[in-house]
This record gives C-alpha cells, structure tokens and sequence, in this order.
C-alpha cells in the first residue's frame, strides 16, 4: 500500500468536505455550545451566585473525597467546579469526536455517490485498501484535530474562569491526558471504520448518516455516560479501556482492508 | 512478452466470452472484441445497450459474470488490474470535485496514478494550456460552464499520458471548434504516441471520422465490428453513385435509369443518386454516364455511412458478427 496516494485521497476528501457550508456550520455550533456555552454558564454560575451551590450537594455527595485532590482553602463551589469539569464534562468529549467522525465519514463514499465523482475515483490506480484507507484517514484527522482543538479552547475557558473559584490550576488532569491522547482517537477510529463501511453501501450522505448515527450513537452514549465513573477511578482503567478499542480497531481495520472490494461499490452505481 | 520498451505487446484489448448479468438482466452476453495498439475505437449502441458496463469491466471495476479472455495492454486484468490501471486514463459520464480548483482537479488526479506534487502541478498547467483553460486554473469548478468541464474532464483522463484512454461521449457539451480540435489531438496522439483511443459516443458523424474501427453493441451482444467502412458496407448492402450535372443541365433519371445495371434512381438537390445492382455494375455504369451528352461536375460512388448501418443494425437484431480485429 501506497501511503501517498492514500493520503491524497484523504487530503482531496477534507478540502471537499470543508468547503461545504452545510457539513461544516453544524460541526462547530454544537460543539460550540458544549465546549464553550455549558462551562461557561456553569461557571459563571457559580462565581455570581455562589448559593446555587446548595442545590447541587446531592450530586457532589455521590463523588468519593478521593476523587478531589487537596486543595487548600477548597470551598463548596470550588469543590463543584472541580467535579464538573473534570468528570462531569468528560462524556461531551466523547460526544464530539462521534458527531464530527459520524457526518464526515457517512460524506465520504456516499457523499461521492451523490456528486457523481466516485466512478472517477475508482478507475485510478488506488487500490482498493488505499481508497478505504484514504477515506478513513479524510474522516480521522479532522476529527482528531477538532476535538483537540476544543480541548484546548475548553482548558482556556475552564482555566480562566476556574481557578478563582477553585483557588488554583486545576485543568486538564492526568486522565484528560489519557482521554484526548488515547481513548478520543481509539473511539473515533472505531465510529469511522463503522461509518465509512455505511457509507460505502449507503445512496446518499443523508441515509448512511442516518443510518451510522442510529448504529453508532446509542453504543456511545453508554460509553459516554460512562465516562465521568472512568474519570473518577483512575487514568489507567481510561488506558485499559482506549487500548480494548485500539484493539477492536485493529481487528476491524484488518477485516474492512481485506474485505473491501470497489466492483461491489460500482454494483451500487447507476 | 515484452516490447523493446520493456512493455507487454498484443493487442490493446483482447476479450472473449464477456458475459454480465445483473439479476435477470443481462447486460452483455458473450462479448468478443479485439482492438489494435494505437487504434481509435468506437463503442456504438443506443442507451442501455451495455457500453458503460463494457467500459466498468475493461477497467478491472466491476467483475463479469463469465468471461474466457480478458487482458488488457497484455496483462490479464483479472489478475493484475493494478498493474494496468495506471497506464489506462478514462473520462466516463461523472462530475468534476465542483469545489475544488481546476489545476487541483488535475493534480490530485496525477499524484493518484503516482506523479510527485511538483511533476502533477506541471502536467496540470500543460493540461489547461493544452485545452486553452489556463486563465481559468485556479478557479473553483463549480463556476465553469459545461463545455469547460467537458474539457477538464478530458485532460483529467489525459493526466498521466495513459497508453489507453476511455472517452465517454467526449464531444458532448464541446462547440464544434473545440470538438473538432479534441478529435484533431486524438488521430496525432493515436498515430504519433501509439495511444489506443476506446470512445463510446452517439455522435456517428464524428466517430465515423476518427475512428479506425467500431464495433455495434446492441441488447448486450456486438452486432458488427470492424472497420468503420466495412462495418457500413456489411450492415447497408447498396452500391449508390452520386451524379452531380452542370448547373442548367437537361439530364433526367431516366438518362441514368436506361444504363446497364441500374436498380432506381433517386432525384436529390443538384443531382441524382443511382443504387446499382452490384459492386460490380459501377465502372460500366461510370462509363455510361461520362457517354452521355451532357456536361458533368462529378461522378462519384456514395459509399453507405455509418449512421446508416447504425440505424440498421440496430433496427434489425442481426446475427452477432465474428470477431475481427480492428
């Protein structure tokens, strides 16, 4: 396989697909909201009206002391700012990369279909592990780039607005590290091989998102919501649980380069 | 077998028994055709009648459903599509990638087939020079007219100077000047680089004009292949002269209806085509008319064209013809 060629598939997929104003204002309103909108305003809250507090005890009682560091001087709206952001948001940003992996992968095959560009594509000397490759890789790095991108905006928002409630720099943890680094990019690898595939059978960009987001999302949904429990045991289970993925990952990568055959796509062509 | 160029030789393509079927459909039933390095072949046959699947299957991207010879530049494409596919280039009925940039439709498409960025960026410019679109370049396919994407199309199929180039109704869109230089280049690149030329087109005019051979292909079966000449001669059995009198002329029909081996006479604007018995008929005929009295400014055989032959071919269901080489 020719790297290459693979990665200009996927570098002519990204220009495609960012310049296409209906896939690419959805992607950053909503991550917008829950990046930047909910911190902030939860924040806020917290720093203008430090007795909303109150209300939130018996969510905080459900959190083990040992799941917040000594921190002098630590008060009650510290001690919520501290849950929040460091547990509670954690499952957003397993969220992010599924909704941005989910609608570029379901444009990667379909999409073409749609435009009429795929046939061009398949008469070239990529093979046919390049083309699901390329196409993978067109869905990936975005996706990677982005979440990562809103991880950083979202340290800056949660650093600057955090620390006078929580009385120091308390953001991103060690198990942060371990999520962005390896458990984002293992579940995203996993939601686009799965899409791609979709995507590869699908008409049009609207049925295979429709159909990947209906498989992917209720898998990730509980992965999501599991998130917070993960953040709070430890960075290693976080680890445990990215390479349990990486290896599925593997497994399906293996299969999807072996079984992907461009006379079954031509098959669905008109 | 290789060539002193250390490439395969035989024909460009050589199929037998090509059969694909589609459920109950059967889109091609026992296809033989083989065709000549550096010919210009021209796949005719109406809508549905089984030339995209041709093309699909010649280009290793769809399988048929049986086949006993399936080679392409020598090499058997069952086996070895990948080694086959960067010498082939093809422009089918499908749409530019409309967001990106003419010169990045070009170079994406050479660095596919292997160009390094500096080499496919260059061919791409010699590309749009070549097709008069260099002012042009940089500007979102999107904006262009269809004649321009017909263009862009075509040099994206030319892009790594394949030995083999599948054109799908390349002219369509084009105004005659454009057209007219595109089947310019085609016969001097099919002559001079030895490039084999596999056009699929309606245009019978034109493909009569470039190609070196043709083949018919009707509900899946070839009907006729060969020739463009032969091809005609076969599917149309007249043998017409064309009489073209001096202006003010007292030549009638019936002038030409008396001369040996004359079957009827039809009166046409400025002059008279007769249909003779046989090939055969036509020197004494010839000599009957220049006998007459009566000034003439040509005499000359109207040989059947290949609109003719298509329309009858096509009408009639013949028996498939044999293979030929063409």
């Amino acid at each position: 396989m020719r790297w290459s060629r693979a990665w200009t598939v996927a570098t002519k997929d990204m220009r495609e697909t960012f310049s296409t104003a209906q896939l690419v204002v959805p992607l950053i309103i909503v991550p917008l909201v829950v990046v930047v909108g909910y911190p902030s305003l939860f924040l806020l809250a917290l720093r203008l009206t430090p007795g909303s507090v109150e209300g939130l005890q018996g969510f905080l009682s459900g959190f083990p002391d040992s799941a917040i560091p000594a921190i002098p001087h630590l008060t009650s709206a510290g001690r919520a700012a501290y849950v929040a952001i460091v547990y509670l948001f954690a499952g957003f940003f397993l969220l992010v990369p599924v909704m941005v992996s989910t609608v570029v992968a379901a444009n990667s095959f379909a999409g073409e279909k749609e435009r009429r560009t795929l046939e061009g594509l398949l008469y070239t000397p990529v093979s046919d592990s390049e083309l699901v490759v390329g196409k993978i890789s067109a869905a990936f790095v975005p996706t990677i780039v982005f979440t990562w991108g809103c991880f950083a905006v979202y340290t800056a928002i949660v650093d600057l607005l955090g620390i006078p409630v929580v009385g120091q720099l308390f953001f991103p943890t060690a198990s942060w590290w371990v999520l962005m680094l390896l458990l984002v990019p293992a579940v995203s690898l996993l939601v686009i091989s799965i899409v791609v595939l979709i995507s590869a059978k699908a008409r049009g960009f609207q049925e295979a998102n429709a159909i990947g987001g209906s498989v992917i999302l209720p898998v990730i949904g509980l992965v999501a919501a599991q998130a917070s429990g993960l953040m709070v045991l430890s960075s290693g289970l976080i680890a445990a649980t990215a390479l349990l993925f990486a290896l599925v990952d593997a497994a399906l990568l293996y299969l999807i380069v072996r079984v992907f055959k461009r006379s079954r796509i031509v098959s669905y062509l008109p | 077998m290789t060539d002193a160029r250390g490439e395969m030789d035989g024909p460009a393509i050589e199929v037998s028994g090509l059969s694909r079927s589609f459920g109950p459909l059967v889109a091609l039933d026992s296809v033989d055709l083989t065709i000549a390095r550096g010919a210009v072949f021209g796949l005719l046959g109406p809508n549905g009648a089984g030339k995209t699947t041709t093309v699909r299957i010649l280009n290793g991207v769809l399988d048929p459903t049986s086949v006993t010879k399936l080679e392409v530049l020598g090499r058997d494409l069952r086996r070895e599509a990948e080694a086959v596919r960067p010498q082939v280039g093809v422009q089918t009925d499908t749409n530019l990638y409309e967001r990106l940039s003419a010169r990045e439709n070009l170079a994406s498409f050479g660095r596919l087939y292997g160009m390094d960025t500096p080499s496919s960026r260059s061919r791409a410019d010699e590309l749009l020079e070549m097709f008069g679109l260099t002012g042009r370049g940089g500007e979102r396919v999107e904006r262009f007219s269809k004649g321009m994407k017909q263009k862009l199309l075509i040099a994206r199929a030319l892009v790594a100077r394949p030995r083999l180039v599948y054109l799908d109704e390349p002219t369509a869109g084009l105004d005659p000047e454009a057209s007219h230089e595109l089947m310019t280049y085609i016969t001097r690149v099919s002559r001079e680089a030895h490039t084999t030329f596999f056009i699929t087109s309606h245009r019978l005019d034109e493909m009569e004009g470039v190609c070196t051979g043709v083949a018919v292909l009707d509900g899946g079966r070839i009907r006729a292949a060969g020739p463009p000449e032969q091809v005609a001669r076969a599917a149309v059995p007249r043998v017409r002269v064309r009489v073209t009198p001096a202006a003010g002329s007292p030549m009638t029909a019936a002038d030409l209806s008396a001369l040996p081996g004359v079957k009827e006479v039809l009166c046409l604007d400025g002059g008279f085509a007769a249909d003779l018995i046989e090939e055969g008929a036509v020197p004494s005929f010839v000599r009957g008319v220049v006998a007459l009295p009566f000034d003439l400014l040509g005499v000359a055989e109207e040989p059947p064209t290949l609109q003719e032959a298509y329309l009858a071919l096509v009408g009639n269901h013949q028996a498939p013809a044999e293979r030929q080489a063409v």
